[in-house]
């Protein structure tokens, strides 16, 4: 919302602070200022200039060549605008000057035609959004005068944010009632320069009500509450005088006309939106606030062509629509300079009905920003009687007839009771049932003594907070609010413990990151979002088909990030990622979710070092980093699958898994019995890399949603006896796997086997067909005694009998 | 017991012997002597284990281990005194290996910059009794909006642009559903911090990703006040921002708290040339005490207990705090990025190449 700072003190005229002290204030009130610019900004050395003559340019046909009087000297412009009045006066730039956007002009030769500046749109000057012509001035202005001085520039933009409950807050009374010195009481009007004092007759209806052939009426009093019109005959419509029209300027809006303008500006100043009509172009002279019937069209003001549905809310007579209700007016019904007579409408309109049409419909008006948060019941006369005032002082005309005003059901304002025990249950410190008083009442609302015990307070609100203020503790945040949130005390004071547990799945998090990061592998992090390809579940309204799903695996997006750092030069790239994953529930179910752990890594094993040649990462690097990892991952159970390379176990995660690895050297990860990961070399197909990329290797593990407490370790006693070392040259065949060997060498083993080693494989000469030579170091101890060499042998032969016997496995000789 | 045999005798004076005469030796000559005097073919010590033959059986073994452990202390000593000789004779100006030479490391990784200040401002909250409780990323309207005091027709739900999956499902647009599951299942006292994504219909630029971490906490208990919620958060703010951090609370709006507040802190920040300089205020996060509303929704009594909750934005935290300048560096995953975020000690330790 903007705020002109010469207009907000007009409404408070005790208000003392600077545009930067106000601005601090109104932050410390919950509307902070983003912006405060003067409106002047950049408009230094723009003057008025008189345009002598049009013509044409000889050159080209959409320019002509303007002779232009700075108050000084006459120059020539060339100018690109469709209509230039010839005496007319326009703001002028001349050659040097900086425009606010930033454009320097320059004397310059445009097709032949020299041009000494530039005469200047709206835009240009950063005053509006009207772009489709110069800005042509009315009013006591003379050529040679600074653009500041004759338009009353000489002003502040304050730009509020204002939150959604403070639809109170959407006009400068509004805001001055919280920033004048006493409040509410110190918010005045400024009496409209030209005005006479005017005494109307209110003549209210519960249906309708008429005035000569004029009538107005309400058919939905569910989606509209009141609805003032008055008509005014006579107006003379031009352009809105100086005053005015620096006002409007500064707070952003165009000027249109000295009546349509009279509108926005008692909008802008008192929060009410409202209407103009122009009365002649009313074939049944009257206004039906009803619903559209279905199809019904409207082009609106800005010239679009709106259809409806029967749920939206028009204001019309039986037959044609004049304007959609609380939201713009229609382009027939306009005020235009041919206009004598006009209709004005201010009216209340239901917030949710506004918002759900405006948002079919795609638009947002000034008029129904307001209405959806709320506009004040109690304002309607006061702000028809302020535009009567404003079009009688700057259109003419006169007023015919009383205000009229369909009232459905007059509104009441609420009373909420305020226990100042509540208060300081809430807020931590007492206040007096006065000091209470004391802190609403300048907000306008009306406090008395509610009866009953503890000093309760029986609180009136005023209609303009009627939307956000319903409960006490509405309340007891105003409270809050007008002490000051900084005068609060910020003592820390001990807590009870809760009964909530620390989740573990953040414990467990916490643990992978410390050991995937230890292992050299960096965190990296992806939007959950997944290309239509990827995912199962898709979104509803996507913003793009790159990211219409939700993913269901972490490796896509990590293998894209892998990609992006290969095309930035980088080989060793170490990644992994946690991350939740989407999969596919019934219908009117959330999807399931589950925690993903997942890391892709490609190039050396380790940094260049100048004491040897690198070696690039390979399986055996990246089964340690899996085993690592599974024996971190809170499963009870997790392993290798006891598979062949290349086979891949069933289940979802198998068969993606087999698309994306590489079939010979990948393996299926299995917890509690159950494929749950894989990892492997990437499909060099699945991954656009450069020539000289290495391998990539990724994993990717789900993990359990309750993982298992860690266990504690369990002390076994050292042997001090010595251990022997005895090494075994065994010749496999090809289909038993080396697992399987190792597994039946400690089953036979028993107790005194300490530990088992592969420690060499050897294929080629002196290897039978079919089988290769693996050397295992076994290493024998007993707790009790030094094992004799009889012992090793008796226990290497039972080993290599049991090896024999089951997995046809012998002793290479 | 039996006697002890001679030779066990002689191995044991030869061992005390020789381990004296090589803590003596001054150079590799000397030693290469004194290892040909005792190991060599026909030294003292291989002299003794090739008499064994001429041993009885029962001899035999105890003699041949104790002629086997000694020949293996003698090695060690050799070999230990070898090193030293050779390292004091580089003290005494021989050609030494340029000690200069990069030393050789393992490869570093690390924890994502946005979750590593997550773990900062855990670690704050947990030193004040919180816990982290966490809630899923695709939700329902219920524990997104209405549970929260939200209706789906509030001009704040504008604010939030959602991402619907199907009728009712969508992607939550905060971490607050966690609040009310939270409550769904537990009693008060409740003291928990909810870190989790979130999502918005936000297109990608320097300050905006339609996937963010958000950090949601709350608070419920019994006397549980605006001064507690103070507090708490000026105590957070002060430790994270550190020493010299000015805070400050302002009004605000959220349908889910009444009071509501945004946080702004003010720091100092360190110059180049070592100068202290004071921040402008930078909003931090949006606040307030427990709407009854929600408290009902849960089947708490808002005139028993009364909370506050809070929420702030990670990766915005983290822009400020490592200067980024554009958020969506924080899923480019670029490794070169990524390492400027691990253990400073470790960096200027070393002037390798990153990564």
């Amino acid at each position: 919302m903007n705020i002109s700072y010469a207009w907000l003190k007009s409404v408070a005229p005790g208000l003392g602070d600077s545009p930067e002290e106000l601005a601090e204030r109104l932050a410390l009130l919950g509307a902070p200022v983003e912006e405060v610019t003067p409106v002047s900004a950049g408009l230094k050395d723009v003057i008025i200039g008189e345009v002598k003559t049009v013509s044409g340019h000889p050159n080209a046909d959409r320019l002509s060549l303007c002779e232009v009087f700075n108050g000084e000297e006459v120059v020539q412009v060339v100018c690109g605008a469709p209509v230039i009045e010839e005496g007319g006066y326009y703001p002028f730039a001349a050659a040097g000057v900086t425009l606010p956007g930033g454009l320097e002009l320059k004397r310059a030769k445009i097709r032949g035609e020299y041009s000494n500046g530039m005469l200047c749109s709206e835009k240009e000057l950063g005053l509006g959004r009207d772009q489709s012509g110069i800005m042509l001035l009315s009013g006591d202005v003379s050529a040679g005068q600074s653009l500041i001085e004759a338009l009353g520039l000489d002003d502040v933009r304050m730009d509020v944010e204002v939150t959604p409950n403070r639809g109170d807050w959407l006009s400068h009374v509004g805001i001055a009632r919280e920033v004048a010195p006493d409040g509410v009481a110190g918010v005045a009007l400024q009496s409209i320069p030209g005005a006479s004092s005017l005494d109307l007759e209110v003549k209210t209806g519960e249906h309708d009500v008429s005035h000569g052939d004029v009538t107005i009426r309400i058919d939905e009093p569910e989606l509209c509450y009141r609805f003032l019109g008055v008509i005014i005959r006579g107006v003379k419509v031009e352009p809105s005088p100086q005053w005015m029209a620096a006002r409007l300027r500064a707070v952003g809006q165009q000027t249109i006309n000295n009546v349509v303008d009279a509108t926005n500006y008692v909008m802008m100043e008192m929060g009410s939106p409202m209407h103009a009509y122009d009365l002649g172009t009313l074939e049944e002279s009257s206004l039906i606030v009803r619903k559209a019937t279905e199809g019904e069209t409207l082009q609106t003001l800005d010239g679009l062509d709106h259809k409806f549905d029967a749920e939206m809310l028009l204001i019309g007579d039986t037959a044609v629509a004049h304007d959609i209700a609380g939201i713009m007016g229609g382009m027939h019904s306009s005020v235009t300079e041919e206009t004598t007579d006009i209709l004005i409408e201010c009216a209340l309109f239901e917030p949710k009905s506004i918002r759900r049409t405006r948002r079919a419909l795609g638009i947002s008006t000034e008029a129904s920003f307001r209405f959806e948060r709320g506009v004040d019941p109690e304002g309607h006369l006061p702000a028809m009687k302020r535009v009567l005032e404003v079009i009688l002082a700057t259109a003419g005309g006169d007023v015919d007839g009383p205000i009229l005003e369909v009232l459905p059901r007059p509104w009441e304002p609420s009373t909420l009771t305020l226990r100042p025990t509540r208060v300081e249950q809430v807020l931590g410190i007492p206040f007096e049932s006065a000091e209470l008083k004391a802190l609403l009442t300048p907000l306008g609302f009306t406090v008395q003594n509610g009866g009953g015990e503890g000093g309760d307070l029986s609180v009136t609100v005023p209609g303009y907070r009627s939307y956000d203020v319903t409960r006490e503790i509405d309340l007891i945040e105003e409270i809050t609010r007008a002490h000051g949130y900084d005068r609060f005390p910020d003592d820390l004071a001990p807590a009870r413990p809760t009964t909530v547990p620390d989740h573990p799945l953040f414990q467990l998090e916490d643990r992978l990151r410390i050991v995937l990061s230890g292992e050299g592998l960096f965190e990296a992090a992806n939007p959950a979002f997944a290309s239509e390809h990827e995912g199962e579940v898709e979104l509803n309204n996507p913003i793009s088909l790159e990211e219409s799903r939700l993913r269901s695996s972490l490796i896509p997006g990590l293998l894209r990030n892998v990609e992006y750092n290969f095309a930035r030069g980088v080989r060793d790239v170490r990644l992994f990622e946690l991350g939740t994953v989407f999969h596919a529930a019934g219908a009117g179910e959330p999807p399931r979710e589950d925690l993903h752990v997942a890391f892709a890594v490609t190039g050396r094993r380790e940094p260049e070092h100048w004491s040897r040649t690198g070696d690039a990462l390979d399986f055996w690097s990246i089964k340690g980093l899996v085993e690592t990892v599974l024996s971190v991952s809170g499963w009870d159970d997790a392993s290798e699958a006891e598979v062949e390379a290349g086979e891949v176990a069933g289940g979802s995660a198998g068969e993606a898994a087999g698309k994306l690895f590489v079939r010979r050297s990948s393996i299926t990860l299995m917890a509690d019995g159950t494929p749950t990961g894989a990892a492997g070399q990437v499909r060099p197909d699945r991954v656009d890399a450069p020539a000289w990329a290495g391998a990539i290797w990724a994993m990717e593990l789900t993990l359990p949603a309750e993982p298992a407490v860690e266990v504690t370790p369990e002390y076994r006693p050292l042997s001090p006896f010595p251990g022997v070392d005895r090494d075994l040259a065994l010749l496999v065949p090809y289909d038993v796997s080396t697992s399987t060997v190792s597994r039946a060498i400690r089953d036979a083993g028993g107790e005194l086997l300490e530990q088992v080693t592969v420690f060499d494989l050897y294929r080629g000469d002196g290897v039978s067909e079919g089988h290769r030579s693996l050397a295992f170091r076994l290493r024998l101890q007993a707790l009790d005694r030094t094992l004799t060499d009889k012992e090793v042998d008796r226990m290497v032969k039972k080993i290599m009998k049991r090896l024999g016997e089951d997995l046809g496995v012998e002793q290479r000789l | 017991m039996t006697q002890k045999n001679p030779l066990i005798q002689t191995l044991q004076e030869l061992e005390t012997e020789a381990l004296d005469a090589i803590r003596a030796a001054l150079d590799g000559e000397a030693l290469e002597v004194l290892r040909v005097s005792y190991l060599g073919r026909k030294g003292r010590v291989s002299g003794i284990l090739r008499g064994l033959g001429d041993l009885s059986a029962d001899e035999r073994p105890p003699v041949g281990a104790e002629a086997n452990r000694v020949k293996e202390v003698l090695q060690e000593a050799l070999e230990a005194r070898e090193t030293e000789v050779s390292a004091s004779r580089e003290e005494i100006g021989a050609p030494a290996e340029d000690l200069t030479l990069p030393a050789r490391h393992r490869w570093s990784g690390g924890v994502h910059p946005v979750n590593q200040v997550i773990d900062e401002i855990w670690t704050i909250f947990q030193s004040m009794g919180f816990v982290r409780a966490r809630g899923p990323e695709a939700d329902t309207e219920w524990y997104n909006f209405l549970a929260l005091n939200t209706p789906l027709d509030h001009p704040a739900v504008d604010e939030q642009d959602t991402f619907y999956l199907k009728d009712f499902v969508l992607l939550r647009s905060h971490t607050s559903p966690v609040q009310v599951r939270t409550m769904e299942k537990h009693e008060p006292p409740i003291r928990i911090l909810a870190p989790g994504m979130v999502y918005r219909r936000d297109s990608y630029d320097a300050t905006h990703t339609p996937a963010f971490a958000q950090i949601e906490g709350l608070v419920v208990d019994e006397g549980i006040t605006f001064v507690d919620f103070k507090a708490t958060l000026a105590e957070f703010a002060r430790r994270f921002w550190g020493p010299g951090t000015k805070v400050r609370f302002r009004p605000s709006f959220f349908p889910f708290t009444e009071p509501s507040a945004e946080v702004d802190v003010k720091r100092m920040i360190t110059m180049k040339d070592g100068t202290r300089v004071e921040s402008d205020w930078i909003e931090i996060m949006g606040a307030g005490m427990v709407d009854p509303n929600v408290l009902e929704n849960v089947g708490y009594d808002p005139e028993h207990y009364t909370g506050f909750a809070f929420g702030m934005g990670p990766a915005r935290i983290a822009l400020l705090k490592y200067g980024v300048p554009d958020l969506r560096m924080f899923f480019q995953n670029d490794v070169r990025f990524l390492s400027q975020f691990t253990s400073q000690s470790l960096s200027q330790l070393t002037d390798r190449d990153a990564p």
